[in-house]
């Protein structure tokens, strides 16, 4: 057993008491009850359990929770899908930039998939936003961003040209 | 957590089995749609799927996101199962060995084969026999259960399954055994035999299982065993083969014809639904009461099999009550219609004395999840040589089925009816064995047989064509079926058929059109790769023949409207399709949709005694007297199933509430509001004058009111203010007369409940709700049976690929599908099931494989490092278009399209390999080393 803490969604968690070997996946569903992290192969290949990891200088990158223990995320801070999304003072849900252009999309169908694919745009966003693209790059960026994530239900095309639309729509994205 | 004392009046009972009732749960969607979200739209098209901000926001919405600290009234604790699977079948087994684990990682309980024996426990009938592997026998098959370990804590049960996942020594084994190949009987045989009469394609055939119903082999040493001697004249299975033999004798010695004979293979295929399966239950001793939380595509009937299970166990008495929990499911293909992983979850259950949850990793999924079944078709086409007509059709089927039954009877029966696509055949003679094998088992994956045989039909028209030097289109319009010709069952397909348009649309299509040019373009452009276009079209049925769906809808005295239906959402979008459904009657999409209802159809008080199937017409007759009798009381849900049938009872449920409650309520206020009604009469004219427009009605002129105002007057005057039916299709709507307030009415259900004012009238049931008896009813003919399908959707795709030389890589550069639906729900729900079916298909095509041996899935090794799924790379995801027929009319039913779309795309990749290599290929998947064999 060792001690584990880290910050997600903003809130200090920890110091946890867990066998080192825990991947971090488990310890989201198991030990703090959020599943909106998907397990879907539990190996790195599929994509579906990916989390975010917020760096000090500001950058941020995705990192898979199944193949990663618990150890791995000691003392980072760790963005999941339930922490893209804000509530206004009427109470009303207010999705992230990403959310949004996925449900107007239609981009996913069974949804296992999709915090897997909100985690990947959204660092990519942010990615863009401090160096941004041209505007003939936007296809293959996605195409990086993206292109490990497994989809079985969708063919794809949908989450594509969502986040397409939405960076060609947001010129700070892209000169 | 809420308080454990939940009160039984919270669930609503569903029926009585063995003195346990069963109930289901408010839905688990409920609590988390309390937060105001971003509205999904009022009117024609919504913005997004009824479920998409909980998708999209990670709300726990899933069956396999569900702990006991999110089940109200559940205690906090939650244990953890591990089903320990065998991953061999040639040994004896003779028990575990737990040897390995210290006391850190031992399991509380342990549950074989002799725990359930003394407990008078097993599967659910359909499942068979064996829940787990007796000591000193061998296993059945790979991945044979063989022990339920039950662990208090979640760390406890990691600590030992990691030690024990892949051990070598998890069981002891004993001596050899020799497995045969035929050591057990088929689990199906089919045999479709038709012979066109006299009068040609539209005249009375001289025999056709459609006339002369189904007929079935002797089975001998485990194998069938047909007769060797026709008659013509004499019984029905003597008249088959005899015809049959008539037509494989003609194709032997035909001078005229064309006879293409090929061998096509394809493979078990993982259906790999993103969300693994996983089961939560917990068994309340205390109040006798067993809680499930499942990812089931037939919640209705896992509650029923868990009440069924236990009434006829030693444990019978000590479960009063079963309420089943229905969530979301993330992906199903028909891997979670009846797989056994449930029943396992319930022994889990049964044997805990805590909440206990069963779920799968993925190297659990593999080796043990229902796959698709491999088919081995051999396939004898005849085609006259001067008209290009189709003279014959033989095809002798060989499918493996794996270790247990499951639906591999119905699956090889699809398949074979479907072999001949969307072609006419005066003569058929289609004969289809489905085997028990030692592989894992097989069951109703999407495509259910279909796209194994209509892909291999494809494949030989185009290469008969190519034999035969003409347009494989000339083949194609020669032979396709028209509107009123009839199947190889002799059964008349529903609905017009559109093959010809989507033909003449492929035929015109610049990349056909041009792909001689472009090849030699594109290869002297690109000199390391080939290039290749290819073609192929299918028409699968949808619809089980015993499609049973139930709505209910109701609007709140507010104008809110909710709607409640059994089947479940997969992620098709069958939420939101139905609160589209309604709109046409209500003026609005629906505020709410409840989906995989289980109970409240208690006030239907309907009941089933048959099997639908197989039920005689005397039975039929006999049954349907009683008024609540129904051949099926409840479906499961499949891809195919809801825009059509689900969709039909809504609609009618929907169509009932507008024609007794909004369109009266709006003429009364007219007329008092509007009208000088003291001095004079006013005809509001037909009810067929009334429209919606922004949501509110009007007709003739008179002022829109809206559903607030129409409900409120509804309330006021105690008029029907929610609906609910049942209908029941055997390739044709049931139809039934009820007398509502007064007046006798035809509809296409056969139960109908109806709740006036707030449901609180005298004589209205728990729900609020009073029967109406039907006082006639019409069911389809129990020989419709022999129809087999009779509900078709055509799609078609066309692909552009190229290979690379050196390796034999395929990619697809480019896509274009058509597909005839008939009216749209949702456009972009329809075009997801195109993009999504057509990867599928290209997955089916070019990647996924597993052997059906003991290298196969069933060793507990498989997962997605080995087993290749179509990622966007594969697809030309920035280059897959489609074009969408437009209805007939507004009147077009919406048709169940999820299978079809990925069918065509195996054909037209096959033949855009032949274009770019000069090869035929006939074993699925068509890997790289296959390719770059045939180059070499």
């Amino acid at each position: 057993m060792s001690t584990f803490s880290f910050t997600l969604n903003g809130e200090q968690i920890g110091p946890l008491e867990l066998d080192s070997d825990t991947a971090m996946i488990e310890v989201l569903h198991e030990y703090l009850n959020m599943t909106g992290t998907k397990f879907g192969c539990g190996i790195g290949v599929c994509r579906a359990c990916t989390v975010i990891v917020d760096n000090d200088d500001g950058t941020s990158e995705v990192m898979r929770s199944c193949i990663n223990n618990v150890g791995a995320f000691n003392g980072k801070k760790v963005r999941t899908v339930e922490g893209h999304a804000t509530t206004k003072a009427s109470g009303e849900v207010q999705l992230s930039p990403v959310q949004q252009a996925y449900i107007e999309g239609y981009a996913f169908q069974c949804g296992w998939c999709t915090s897997g694919m909100v985690n990947a745009a959204t660092v990519l966003i942010e990615q863009l936003r401090r160096e941004p693209i041209k505007k003939n790059q936007i296809e293959s960026r996605i195409e990086e961003a993206l292109e490990h994530h497994i989809c079985r239900c969708t063919g794809y095309k949908k989450y594509y040209e969502s986040l397409k639309k939405l960076i060609e729509e947001t010129e700070e994205l892209w000169t | 957590m809420a308080d454990p004392s939940l009160a039984r009046r919270d669930f609503i009972k569903l029926c009585t089995i063995g003195g346990i009732a069963v109930y289901s749960a408010p839905s688990l969607m409920a609590s988390q749609a309390k937060a105001p979200t971003p509205k999904y739209g009022e009117h024609g098209s919504p913005k997004f799927r009824l479920d998409a901000v909980a998708k999209v926001t990670g709300s726990k919405i899933y069956g396999r996101d569900l702990r006991s600290a999110d089940m109200d009234g559940w205690p906090s604790a939650q244990g953890h199962a591990y089903l320990v699977r065998l991953d061999r079948v040639d040994k004896i087994y003779n028990g575990l060995n737990l040897d390995s684990l210290e006391s850190n990682e031992r399991p509380s309980k342990v549950i074989t084969a002799s725990t359930l024996a003394s407990d008078n426990l097993g599967l659910p009938g359909f499942f068979g026999a064996n829940a787990f592997v007796q000591e000193g026998t061998a296993p059945e098959y790979y991945g044979h259960a063989a022990a339920l370990l039950l662990f208090d804590d979640f760390a406890t049960y990691k600590r030992a399954k990691s030690k024990l996942k892949f051990a070598d020594n998890l069981a002891r084994w004993g001596d050899s055994v020799t497995r045969k190949e035929h050591d057990r009987p088929p689990w199906a045989n089919w045999r479709i035999v038709r012979q066109e009469g006299a009068g040609g394609r539209t005249g009375d055939d001289v025999y056709s299982v459609m006339n002369n119903g189904m007929i079935f082999p002797d089975i001998k040493n485990n194998q069938p065993d047909w007769p060797t001697q026709g008659n013509e004249s004499g019984d029905s299975l003597e008249q088959a083969i005899y015809h049959g033999q008539k037509l494989r004798q003609s194709l032997e010695n035909s001078t005229d014809s064309f006879v293409l004979h090929r061998q096509y293979k394809t493979q078990s295929i993982e259906p790999m639904m993103m969300e693994p399966e996983a089961y939560n239950g917990w068994f309340d001793r205390a109040s006798k009461t067993l809680h499930i939380v499942a990812t089931v595509q037939d919640p209705q009937e896992v509650a029923k099999e868990a009440a069924h299970v236990v009434e006829s166990s030693n444990l019978k008495g000590s479960v009063e009550t079963v309420v089943m929990h229905s969530p979301f499911i993330g992906g199903g293909f028909g891997a979670k219609d009846h797989s056994i992983f449930s029943a396992y979850g319930l022994l889990a259950a049964l044997y805990a004395g805590r909440p206990m949850r069963l779920a799968n990793d993925r190297f659990e999924q593999f080796q043990s999840g229902l796959k698709r079944h491999p088919f081995d078709i051999d396939l004898k086409l005849a085609i006259n040589k001067s008209s290009l007509k189709f003279e014959g059709l033989v095809a002798d089927i060989k499918v493996d089925g794996g270790g247990r039954a499951n639906f591999s009877g119905v699956v090889t029966m699809v398949g074979a009816s479907a072999i001949q696509s969307i072609y006419y055949f005066p003569r058929n003679d289609i004969n289809a064995t489905c085997v028990a094998s030692p592989g894992v088992d097989c069951g109703s994956m999407r495509g259910f047989g279909t796209l194994q045989t209509m892909a291999a039909m494809e494949m030989a028209v185009n290469e008969a064509a190519d034999q035969m030097g003409v347009d494989p289109f000339d083949i194609r319009a020669a032979n396709m079926m028209l509107s009123g010709d009839k199947n190889t069952q002799g059964a008349i397909p529903n609905m017009g058929l559109r093959y010809d348009e989507m033909i003449a649309s492929a035929r015109q299509h610049d990349k056909w059109v041009n792909r001689a040019a472009n090849k030699q373009a594109y290869e002297a452009d690109n000199p390391g790769y080939l290039y290749g276009v290819g073609y192929g079209i299918a028409t699968k049925d949808y619809g089980t023949g015993a499609e049973a769906p139930a709505a209910m809808i109701e609007l709140g005295r507010d104008g809110h409207i909710q709607i409640r239906v059994n089947s479940m959402e997969m992620g098709t979008g069958t939420q939101t399709s139905q609160a589209v459904v309604a709109q046409r009657y209500v003026g609005r999409l629906a505020h709410d949709v409840v989906m995989a209802e289980v109970d409240k159809w208690s006030s239907l008080q309907q009941f089933e005694s048959y099997n639908p199937y197989f039920i005689s017409q005397e039975q039929q007759d006999e049954a349907s007297k009683d008024p609540r009798w129904t051949p099926v009381v409840a479906m499961a849900s499949s891809a195919s199933q809801s825009s059509y049938y689900q969709s039909h009872s809504t609609e009618v449920a929907a169509r009932i509430l507008f024609r007794h409650t909004l369109w009266p309520a709006a003429v009364s206020i007219w007329k008092a509001s509007y009208f000088n009604s003291r001095y004079a009469a006013i005809d509001f004219g037909d009810i067929d004058n009334a429209r919606w427009s922004g949501g509110k009605l009007t007709a003739n002129g008179y002022p829109p009111l809206d559903l607030a105002t129409l409900m409120d007057y509804a309330y006021e005057n105690n008029m029907i203010t929610g609906v609910m039916v049942h209908a029941f299709n055997r390739w044709a709507w049931a139809e039934a007369d009820f007398a509502i307030e007064g007046k006798n009415e035809t509809h296409t259900i056969d139960a109908l409940a109806l709740r006036q004012g707030d449901g609180s009238n005298a004589g209205a049931d728990d729900n609020g709700y009073q029967l109406v008896e039907r006082s006639r009813v019409d069911y389809p003919k129990a020989s419709l049976n022999n129809a087999m399908v009779t509900y078709y959707a055509p799609a078609a795709a066309l692909a552009e690929l190229r290979v690379h030389k050196a390796t034999g890589q395929v990619e697809i550069l480019s896509t274009h599908s058509w597909l005839e639906t008939g009216r749209m729900h949702v456009r972009e729900l329809v075009e997801g099931q195109i993009e999504g079916g057509l990867v599928m298909g290209i997955g089916h095509t070019l990647l996924e494989y597993m052997p059906t041996d003991q290298t196969g899935p069933g060793d507990g090794t498989w997962n997605l490092n080995r087993y290749d799924v179509p990622k966007a790379k594969h697809v030309a995801v920035w280059n897959m278009t489609h074009e969408i027929l437009p209805p007939l009319s507004d009147t077009d039913p919406a048709k169940g399209i999820g299978e079809v779309v990925m069918i065509p795309i195996v054909s037209a990749i096959v033949q855009g390999l032949h274009q770019a290599t000069g090869t035929y290929f006939y074993d699925l998947p068509i890997k790289p080393k296959q390719v770059k064999e045939a180059l070499s």
